[in-house]
This record gives structure tokens, sequence and C-alpha cells, in this order.
């Protein structure tokens, strides 16, 4: 006989008690860099060059961070001089189109929400985030949150991945199929902007160039509480973070 | 008066029989078809028409013919069974005739031997009139043998392939092979006899012993169930309905088909009346089984044609499942469950012969608008052909039993009936009740996949073959059908209308009343009648049962069985008001719905297939792979035989090409066809032996076979 029902009561609820509170358990999140002051404008410019992927811009004596563009190699974060500092936090979903462009769905999704996540081109980093959404410790049914196979019944479309050319009208047709209202999440670096293989012959460079992105999910890859965290933006829930200070004039 | 008008309208049908052989044969081309048509939907009106008025005043029509020498006086009778089959057969005949001047026009385009078709058809047209009202056996005999013979000429009509003429020649055995059988019963049976009329047969029937009445009623069971197609002896029939042209298969299956059930009513139910339980027994088993069998080939199967012949072998299960329990009920003292039983089993037959009709005209018109069957190769004809689609549709739910059309009815009625088992006495025959009632709601239950696989296949989604629609005047062909399709709707939803006139053939055969236990009068309820007590009618009062009792006439719109006291209602439906709740409910669901999406915007895309670029027809669910679980769950059934061939080029991981045939022979073939044929074989090798040895050996034979007579004399 199986005692699952027992051991279930014993052990208690296990789940996270994010947004109610905030999650702070060890590991949950990779955090982010953010914007530094150093002593010097030399110094900032040396750790701007130490980021391939100019995800950090010296500004003055100040490193500032545009983080949708962060590939999280982590050289600002071990193994040079000019360290930036680190913030444990996982709430950063952005609105693509700036502060104040963005509108949540309507109240009826607020407690009731279909993804339909569509692999274009990733490596299988952002879609394992995405998965972990589903396992009892983020569980994020219990705020209302589905995945389904079709695009009729889907609320939200979740791209993964740069895009790449044979996914691209698959896209395509995926958000045409979708009933409107509809909104559409770039998750992880790639899906953002092309992330490390950036926009070349056999990719779109983001899903961005090809589909009216509403909110991004910057990290490579994100942590399921950041894609948890847009989900509950999508819905009103909570609201995407203003563009970051050192991403203000930039974008 | 009645008499007149009967005699009057069976004399016309006989002499306008004539006419549109003789006018028909004698005109040509367009005038061929117009005789052949206007005399033959004549003709079939004519049927319906004579058959109504006997139905309508349940009288029965009988005259003398002229005596023949040795045989007697010949003498025809049109009672109640007899009726309702020529009113089956006349519901069928006139469609079929219209249809033959469509498929001619459309397919053909006027190109058709219609003068020796039209011979042919008027002839056999007469025969199964004949067969019929016969009521002598040498009259019904002779008009058989008649209907047999022209079926097969009928069958290799358009001798197109080799395969046709064979299944031709398949038919005639196996026609020939049933009427010795049926003339062996006979003979049994009217032993001594003063004369061979129906009614002085009837009276030898009481005096057989148990063993001459085993060997009347299986005799008589298998030979006309030769026709009806019943397991073990119907090898011939899909076979030879895929290889009949279109313009017959209608009523092949829609005419024919039933004078095997008339046959086996009128000799088992009729001429015998003093069954054992065991004959009942007999033909509920074999009608259970023939349903199933029929119907696990008729899924299995993707030429449209065929599966609709494994789908009639189906129905003549369920007919005869009916008829076998009904015969049960009569032998153990339940006149009313017999009643009950053998009025489904009519009902069925009815409802068969109007649907299955339906659908082998609307696969007629499939093949002339696309020159193919094949289900893989269909598919998007609702597009196409928009008026067949949704006439076949109608087709499909009925044959799938699915309210609110005729297939429920009767089926609905065979289930219940069988499940009046209850009231039995002997707890084994309870139990292959059950089995056979559990072996019926298989069948039903995979009818529906069945149909469910045909109209999806070929009607919807897109088109998988490259064939291309042949033109041709589509329109002017909807009307046969449509009138099908009425029809089927009609039955469905007046069943309480239909049943009492059944019920005049059932009465005199099962001893009581059907209608009187399925149709409580609810209209004509008054407080002095017993049987249906002012409480009772009360109670249904407010459930709506009386609701159009002023309005309409008849006895009710409930069918219903009313059990003891603890348990008023035995069973209980009325398929007229539920139509009427239905169409009220979907006017309802479309009226808000058409008014709450008035404000919202519809933007039309393309149909969702997963992304992929292009949807090709490949790519399709197909006919073969619908039908694909049926086919593995009964694979101890099916037996298939697979080969397995592959071509590689370097190893056997490289493979450029792989083959997979998949065989399959039939049950019936594997299980009876193919070792009585081996037997026959290895007796005719026997003799060969004897037949090629030298002229010595024969002298050798001849001298013994002389020495043991001699012996055999001496010894006597």
């Amino acid at each position: 006989m199986s005692f699952w029902f027992w051991h279930g009561l014993k052990k208690g609820v296990r789940s996270t008690h994010y947004p109610r509170k905030f999650e702070s358990a060890a590991g949950v999140s990779p955090g982010r860099p953010v914007a530094t002051e150093f002593d010097s404008a030399t110094e900032a410019v040396l750790a701007a060059a130490n980021c391939p992927v100019d995800a950090i811009v010296a500004r003055g004596s100040a490193a500032e961070v545009k983080l949708e563009r962060c590939i999280y190699c982590q050289h600002c974060h071990y193994g040079n001089p000019h360290l930036l500092e680190w913030n444990s936090d996982y709430e950063w979903t952005m609105a693509a189109l700036g502060p104040g462009k963005y509108q949540p769905l309507p109240g009826a999704y607020h407690r009731s929400l279909h993804v339909m996540v569509v692999d274009a081109g990733d490596c299988g980093a952002c879609l394992h985030e995405v998965k972990q959404l589903n396992n009892p410790l983020y569980n994020m049914h219990r705020l209302g949150i589905f995945l389904t196979a079709t695009p009729r019944f889907a609320d939200v479309l979740l791209v993964v991945g740069p895009v790449s050319e044979n996914m691209r009208v698959p896209l395509l047709k995926t958000y045409e199929a979708m009933p409107t209202p509809k909104r559409i999440l770039a998750v992880g670096a790639c899906a953002i902007n092309g992330g490390v293989f950036g926009r070349a012959f056999m990719s779109a460079g983001g899903a961005a160039s090809v589909l009216p992105v509403d909110l991004l999910v910057p990290g490579d890859p994100p942590p399921p509480l950041a894609i948890l965290h847009a989900l509950l933006a999508v819905t009103g829930r909570k609201n995407p973070v203003a563009q970051m200070a050192s991403l203000e004039g930039n974008s | 008066m009645i008499d007149a008008w009967i005699g009057g309208a069976l004399a016309l049908f006989f002499i306008l029989c004539a006419c549109g052989l003789v006018l028909s044969a004698a005109t040509r081309g367009v005038y061929s078809l117009r005789a052949f048509v206007v005399f033959s939907a004549a003709c079939s009106i004519l049927m319906m028409f004579s058959s109504a008025v006997a139905l309508a005043s349940g009288h029965s029509f009988a005259i003398d013919l002229w005596r023949l020498n040795g045989w007697g006086r010949l003498s025809i009778r049109l009672d109640m069974l007899s009726a309702i089959f020529l009113f089956a057969a006349g519901l069928v005949y006139l469609p079929a005739s219209l249809f033959v001047r469509n498929l001619v026009e459309v397919r053909f385009r006027g190109r058709y031997p219609t003068r020796r078709y039209g011979v042919l058809h008027f002839a056999l047209m007469a025969s199964v009139v004949l067969i019929l009202v016969a009521s002598d056996a040498p009259l019904f005999l002779i008009s058989w043998e008649c209907m047999s013979l022209l079926c097969y000429f009928l069958v290799n009509y358009e001798q197109s392939a080799r395969m046709d003429v064979r299944a031709g020649y398949i038919m005639l055995v196996m026609s020939e092979a049933g009427f010795l059988a049926v003339v062996v019963a006979f003979l049994i049976l009217g032993r001594g006899t003063p004369d061979w009329s129906f009614s002085s047969l009837a009276g030898m029937a009481e005096h057989l012993s148990g063993g001459a009445v085993w060997g009347v009623f299986l005799l008589g069971f298998l030979g006309f169930g030769v026709k009806a197609g019943l397991v073990p002896v119907n090898f011939w029939l899909p076979r030879c309905y895929t290889a009949a042209p279109a313009v017959f298969v209608p009523v092949l299956a829609g005419v024919t088909l039933n004078l095997g059930f008339y046959g086996i009513l009128r000799l088992d139910a009729q001429l015998m009346s003093n069954h054992s339980l065991g004959t009942g027994l007999f033909a509920l088993i074999t009608g259970s089984i023939t349903a199933l069998v029929g119907i696990l080939y008729a899924t299995t199967e993707n030429d449209l044609k065929k599966m609709l012949a494994h789908s009639s072998i189906e129905n003549a299960g369920i007919i005869v499942a009916a008829v076998g329990a009904s015969l049960v009920f009569h032998a153990s003292g339940y006149a009313v469950a017999a009643a009950i039983a053998l009025t489904a089993a009519l009902y069925h037959m009815v409802n068969h012969s109007v649907y299955k009709t339906l659908l082998f005209q609307g696969v007629g018109e499939v093949e002339a608008a696309t020159r193919t069957r094949e289900m893989d190769r269909l598919g998007g004809l609702a597009r196409l052909l928009p008026g067949l689609s949704v006439v076949f549709l109608v087709g499909c739910l009925s044959i799938s039993a699915i309210p609110p059309f005729n297939g429920f009815v009767s089926e609905w009625l065979t289930l219940q009936s069988l499940l009046r088992s209850a009231v039995l006495l002997s707890s084994a025959v309870k139990i292959l009740f059950a089995l056979c009632g559990a072996c019926l709601a298989l069948t039903a239950a995979l009818a529906v996949t069945c149909f469910v696989k045909v109209y999806a296949m070929s009607f919807l989604g897109i088109r998988r073959g490259d064939w291309r629609k042949v033109p041709g005047k589509a329109g002017r062909t909807q009307f046969p059908l449509a009138y099908l399709a009425v029809a089927c709707l009609l039955l469905g939803i007046l069943p309480t209308y239909v049943i009492p006139v059944l019920n005049r053939a059932v009465e005199p055969l099962a001893g009581a009343s059907a209608a009187a236990s399925l149709v409580p009068p609810f209209f004509t309820a008054t407080p002095e009648n017993q049987q249906l007590p002012p409480a009772f009618v009360n109670d249904f009062h407010n459930l709506g049962a009386q609701t159009g009792r002023h309005v309409l006439p008849g006895r009710g719109l409930v069918v219903m069985v009313r059990g003891s006291e603890k348990n008023p209602v035995v069973f209980a439906m009325s398929t007229s008001y539920s139509f009427v709740a239905l169409a009220i409910f979907l006017f309802v669901t479309w009226f808000i719905a058409t008014r709450s999406s008035r404000q919202r915007s519809v933007t039309r895309h393309e149909l969702w297939a997963g992304g992929i670029p292009r949807l090709l027809p490949e790519m399709t669910y197909t006919a073969t792979g619908f039908s694909n679980p049926v086919r593995v769950v009964f694979q101890a059934i099916f037996r298939p035989n697979i080969v397995e061939d592959s071509r590689e080029t370097v190893a056997v991981h490289f493979r450029t090409a792989i083959l997979r045939r998949r065989d399959e022979t039939h049950l019936v073939d594997r299980l009876l066809l193919h070792p009585v044929g081996e037997a026959v074989g290895w007796l005719a090798r026997l003799l060969a032996e004897m037949h090629h040895g030298r002229l010595n050996a024969y002298v050798t034979y001849t001298l013994a076979f002389l020495l043991i007579i001699l012996v055999l004399f001496r010894l006597s």
C-alpha cells in the first residue's frame, strides 16, 4: 500500500509562497548584475570591456547594465578586478515597448491563463526552466496558469529561442491561430535579441523581429520565478519593472 | 370493395411490368430509358399502394390462379406479412428506379444498355412480387428460382472484371444450394400433404417429429439465410455486392436481402408454429455472431461498397437475432415479449432497406463523380457534393442508430427485447441472451465507429487522391436520395404510428398484440380503461406524455412497456418528443449564439495544422489509421498474414524501401470455404488416382464390382 497521502500530509506545503511572499530560498535565482559606481571612469570602461556582449555600458564613473543583452557568462561576477554588484532578486520582466506602453490582459484572465509555448530554436535551457513551472515547488497551476498544446485555447504565446528560419513560419501561424486578446512573451536572451546567435542567415534574431512582443524576460536562461513573474505581469497581478535606471535613454 | 382495390392494383402492377418490359426492350436510346423509369416508378408506386391498402384495412387479399398438374392449385394471397415486405420493396424500388436514370445520365452519359437491363429489371420486379404474394410452395419456389437467376444476370450485367464474373458464379452456386435446401425443407414438411398451399403445409407441421422440426428449420434457415446473408453462408455477399453495377446494388441490398427474412419468417415462424427452445436460440446466436462478424469486417474495410456490404450482413444479423429472440419467447409462452421482438425485427428490416438503399445510392453517386471508392483516396467530398453529403450524413446517422433517425428506434427495441429475457425461467437461456445482447451492443458501438470513419474519411477533411470531379448534372441526382432521407427521419420520429402497422403482421405470428403493450393509448385514455389507470396517466401527463392529444391522431407518441406494480415502467422512450425538444434546443442555441456574437468581430485564418508550412493530403488521418485500433484489438479474429520486405543499400540500417503487405482471409472463408474446398480437392485427387490407371485396372474394377454384386445377391 502506498503512503503517499500520509507522506504528503507530513511534509506539508513545499510550494513557494511567491507571489504572496518573496521567495528567498538559496538558488532560486542566479541574480543579476546591477549598475555599479566605480572609483574612476577608467575602471568603469575596463569593467564594460570585460563584457563579451556589450551588456555593460560605461557612463562616467558608473557601469550601467543592459540586462536584456546579458548572457550570464558571469565575467563581471568572478575572476576579474572590476566586478559589478549583484542583486539576487528575480522580478525583472520588462515591457518591450518601454514603461507605460504595456497593457495587461483584462480582469477575466486574472486567475485563468493558458500558455502556449513555442520552441523557436531553443537550446533547451529556457524550455527546461519553463518546464520547472509545472513542478511542485513552483506549481503554476495554483495561480490558474496552464500550458496548452493548441493555440486555439491559448492567451499567451511564450517564445523561447532565437527564431530559427525553420520555425519562423510555424511561429507566425501559431500567433495567427490564437484568439484575441493575446500577449507575447519573449523568454531568454535569445528570444529577446538573438542572444549568442544574434541575427544570422538562419536566425531571425529574436521574436521581436517576427511578432509584436509585449514582455521581455531577460536571463540566459531566466529562473522559473522570473518567468512566473512575467506570466503574472500578463494577467496584471504584478507589474513589469520599470526599465532599469541603467537602461533609460538607451532603448 | 377493398379486394377489388388490392386485386386491381396487383393486376395493374403485372400489366405495367409487362408493358415496361416490352417497351424498354423495343425502344432505343433515351426512349428506352424513359419507358424504363416511368414504368418502373409506376410499378413501385402500385406495390406500395396495394400493400398500403391491405395494411390500412387489415384485410388479406387472396385469389386462386390456375391448377398445375400434380402440384395442386396455384394461389396468391397478400396477407399482412407479405404486405409489409411488399411495402418495403416498393419504398426501395421507387428511388432505385429514379436513381437508374441519374446514374445512367451522369456516369454513362446516356450510353448505358438500358434495353437489356430493363427486361431483367422488370422480370425481377415481377418475380419479387410473386414471391411475396405466393401462397403455395410451387409458385413460391418457381418465383424464387426466377429471382435467383435474374439476380445473377443483373449482378454480372456490366461484366467489367474477371473477379466480378467469379463473384457472380459464387452467388449463383450459393443461391442454388440455398434453393435446394429450401426445396428439401418443403418436401420434408409436406410429406403426404394433399396440396402444397401454405395453409395445408402449416397443418402438416403440427405432426412433425422433433428431429424433422429441426431438419426443416435448419434447412430453411440456412437456405433462406443465403439470401439474407447469415454466417456461415454469406461469403458470396461482399464479393457480389462489390461486383454488382451501381444501379442494381440498392435493389440487391434493399429488396432481395429482405426476401431472405421473408422466407425465414414464412417457413420458420409461420408455417412451423411448434418450435422448441433450441431453434429460437440457434437463430439468436447465429444472428448475433453474424452481426458481430459483419460489423468487424465493415469497420476495417476501406472500399465503400464492400464496407456497406459487410454492414448489410451486420444488419441482417440484428434482424435475425430479434427473430430468434421472438421464437424463444414464443416457445416459452411469453407471447407479448415475442410480439415485441418480432416488431423490432420487422422495424429494423424496413429501416435497413431504407437507409442501406440511401447509402448504396450515395456511394454510386460518389463513384460516378470521382471514379473511386477507396476511402483512403477520397476526402473533402462535402465541398464537392454538398447536397449528397447532407443526405449521406442522414444515412450514416440512421445506420449508426443515432436518434432521431430510424435506426435508433429499431436497434433500441431489439436490445430492449433481449433484456426482457429476465422473465425467462432457465438461467442458461438467460446467460445466452445476455451474451447475445452484449454481442449486439458491441456491434452497435462498432457501427458508430464504422460510420464515423465512412463519413469523416470520405466527406470531411481534404482531398487525398488525384481524382478529378467528373462533370455532370449533379443537381438532379439528389431527389431519390432526399426522399429516402426524409423516410429515415419519419420512420425515426413516428414509431408510434409505424408500430401499429407492423403489429398487423406480428399479431397472427406471435399470438399477441405488440402495439397494445408498446404504445399505451395516452391520447385516447379514458378513466374506465383498466390497462391504463388514471393515476398512471396523471403521472405521465405531468411529464408531457399527453402533449398534442387534441391535435394529433393515433394512440400516443410514447413507446413504453409497462411492468408490474413494483416496477411500473420496464422501458420507455419517445423519439417524437425528443425530436421536438432537440429542434427547440438547437434553435434556442443558434438564436443565443447569433445574438450574443453580434458585437464581436470574427476573424478567420487558415486551419490550424500544428504549424506545419503546408498540410499535404498524405499527412492527414487515413481511413486505415482510423480503424487500426479495431484491427489490433480483434487480431485474433482477423488473423492477418503480414508480409514485410525491405530493401537496404549498405547494411540493414540503411533501408531505402519498406514493403508491408497485409492479407486477410475472411473468417467464413478461412473456417468454412477453404476447408470444404480442400476436402473436395482431396476427394477429387483420390478419384483421379483411379481414373488415371491402365485399361487392365479398369477391367479389374468392373470384374470386382460384378463379383461383389453377385455375392450380395446370393447372400440375400
